[in-house]
């Protein structure tokens, strides 16, 4: 991204007031009040949307109730650029994912575009996309061909991955592209705590705050779990598998918003193309 | 990744064999290779240890810095992870060829560690907001066999062991400006506790079972493994599926259960030979690379 060299450039090293403030002990006040015990398995409120970018072939924007909103794009088969790669993938097709964050996109101070810590970090959340996407694509169907879907994160109101996942199956079934099924996203997140219970789409601040993150995507049609990405501390695996069922289950009621949004994009379509036939 | 062309009958020939519990080296569906750990091997680092398992050949070296502690966390230390893919371990390395596969390694090190109990970064802050260890750890691959990831991290587990990072005082004078001193016998060091650094247990999925300790063969033939992180008591505390596949609900659920059995024997049988090649000191006759 070329850097604006009119405007004026913050000082070289700035870190956010946040940090000071919560060493100051004032700082924790407003963190507190959205503390309010909340239900684990409620769902925030999904918006999906399906073909609203008009130059690529599929598109798709989903936004959280939390202020997560995501733009995704897929473009459609195009010959692959290194034909030696190509051969090499056994004849199926490749799956090119990139996942960008807005520099603006997160709380606190602005990232600079293109440094070494926001790269590793977009490289990362994009090989995790490649890896929930590809079980969902029929990529045997596109030989030697290369499909591309770039995600873009406007917003970043918590569980960021998992509504991207939701966004760029979307935009994929949107061009056309052949797969098994859709990938949808859910991301959970547990409370520092010894006896807290694991929580569905987690907010921002929650997220920050807590003690281990999972992040799953479902073929829910195949009942095949595509993506399953989580870390922090550590608990025994029973506590795991039930964060698990709760993700998978999230992941099914979710399911219908998003094949809706899909259904309503086509219906859109050809509305559009019959007025102008 | 380094891979090997397999045919479709040798292909069914191993998938046919882990269905009978009975891989093509004879081991279990459980079982781990025969694993070589040597610790202290490159004089120039903190701490050091250099894995084989099976055709798999880890170096790791842990270099302590002074640097500040970062804003977030204004007194702890922290951990920095490089992995480096020689092209001496397959050709596709070369150049910048390895360099995805390395960053994927050093991220899924950063999650594994993410963990606050994983290590105790407290103990390696010099004073808070100013100074504090930085430990460098840099992995080497020198050849790939199959199973990198629970390899490196036996590998980073025993060179954490064998870190010994030197004492430092802090000094104030009466106007406030601060000195460090360091220990002048080289032997006042801080030792770190591992207890609780985790293992990674990576577990493929082959046919409709799954292996431990996979192996270049074996990765071909499996189309999704489960990467989990435990640690010696059993709680597993980061997991991450890889590979073009997807899995069954049900199968993770076994895979998890397996992973915290076999990553429970890891961990003993790793403890036990550290505390054994620790017991023999400096009388020990170091292997390294000609052994």
């Amino acid at each position: 991204m070329p850097l604006d060299h009119r405007r004026v450039r913050g000082p070289e090293e700035s870190q956010p007031p946040e940090v000071w403030a919560a060493a100051g002990g004032a700082g924790e006040v407003p963190e507190e009040e959205d503390a309010a015990p909340r239900d684990p398995c409620a769902l925030r409120p999904l918006f999906a949307r399906a073909g609203l970018l008009s130059q690529a072939e599929g598109s798709a924007y989903v936004e959280l109730g939390g202020g997560t909103k995501v733009l995704c794009a897929a473009w459609g088969p195009r010959e692959a650029a290194e034909p030696g790669a190509a051969a090499a993938a056994a004849g199926g097709g490749r799956l090119l994912c990139e996942f960008r964050r807005a520099p603006f996109a997160g709380r606190g101070a602005r990232l600079r575009p293109g440094s070494a810590a926001e790269r590793e970090a977009e490289r990362e959340a994009a090989a995790a996309l490649r890896e929930a996407l590809e079980p969902a694509v029929r990529l045997a169907r596109y030989p030697r061909a290369r499909l591309a879907v770039s995600a873009l994160l406007l917003q970043d109101g918590g569980s960021a991955l998992a509504a991207a996942i939701s966004a760029a199956a979307l935009a994929l079934a949107d061009a056309g592209v052949e797969m098994y099924d859709l990938a949808v996203g859910c991301a959970l997140c547990r409370p520092p705590g010894p006896a807290a219970a694991w929580m569905l789409q987690p907010g921002e601040a929650e997220e920050r705050r807590a003690a281990a993150r999972l992040t799953v995507a479902l073929l829910p049609a195949l009942n095949q779990v595509s993506a399953v990405l989580g870390g922090g501390q550590g608990s025994p695996p029973d506590a795991w598998a039930q964060a698990l069922r709760l993700g998978l289950d999230g992941c099914h009621r979710l399911y219908p918003v998003l094949r809706q949004s899909l259904l309503r994009a086509a219906r859109r379509r050809d509305a559009a193309a019959a007025t102008t036939a | 990744m380094a891979s090997v062309v397999l045919s479709e009958a040798e292909k069914l020939y191993i998938v046919h064999g882990v269905q009978e519990d009975l891989r093509i080296d004879g081991r279990g569906c459980e079982d781990y290779r025969c694993a070589e750990v040597e610790t202290d091997v490159v004089s120039n680092t903190s701490g050091s240890a250099r894995v084989k398992l099976g055709h798999t050949d880890i170096l790791v070296g842990v270099k302590a810095e002074m640097g500040t502690p970062k804003l977030e966390k204004p007194d702890e230390g922290y951990l920095e992870f490089f992995v480096d893919c020689s092209a001496n371990a397959t050709p596709e390395f070369e150049g910048r060829g390895g360099e995805e596969l390395g960053t994927e390694i050093a991220n899924t090190l950063y999650r594994v560690f993410s963990s606050e109990s994983s290590i105790d970064l407290k103990s390696i802050c010099i004073n808070p907001r100013e100074h504090c260890w930085v430990l460098y750890v840099d992995v080497l691959l020198l050849e790939c066999g199959g199973n990198l990831f629970d390899a490196i991290s036996i590998a980073v587990k025993a060179a954490l062991f064998n870190t010994r990072i030197p004492k430092v005082r802090v000094l104030e004078d009466e106007e406030g400006s601060k000195e460090i001193e360091l220990s002048d016998d080289p032997y006042d060091c801080i030792r770190l506790n591992v207890d609780d650094v985790p293992c990674i247990v990576t577990l493929s999925k082959i046919g409709y079972r799954h292996v431990v300790d996979a192996t270049l063969q074996e990765e071909a033939c499996s189309l999704a493994s489960l990467l989990i992180s435990v640690t010696s008591k059993g709680a597993i505390t980061s997991m991450k599926k890889m590979g073009k596949g997807s899995l069954d609900p049900e199968s993770i659920f076994e895979m998890m259960e397996t992973g915290k059995r076999v990553g429970k024997s890891l961990h003993i049988a790793l403890q036990k030979i550290l505390d054994e090649e620790e017991s023999l000191g400096t009388s020990r006759q170091k292997v390294g690379f000609l052994g």
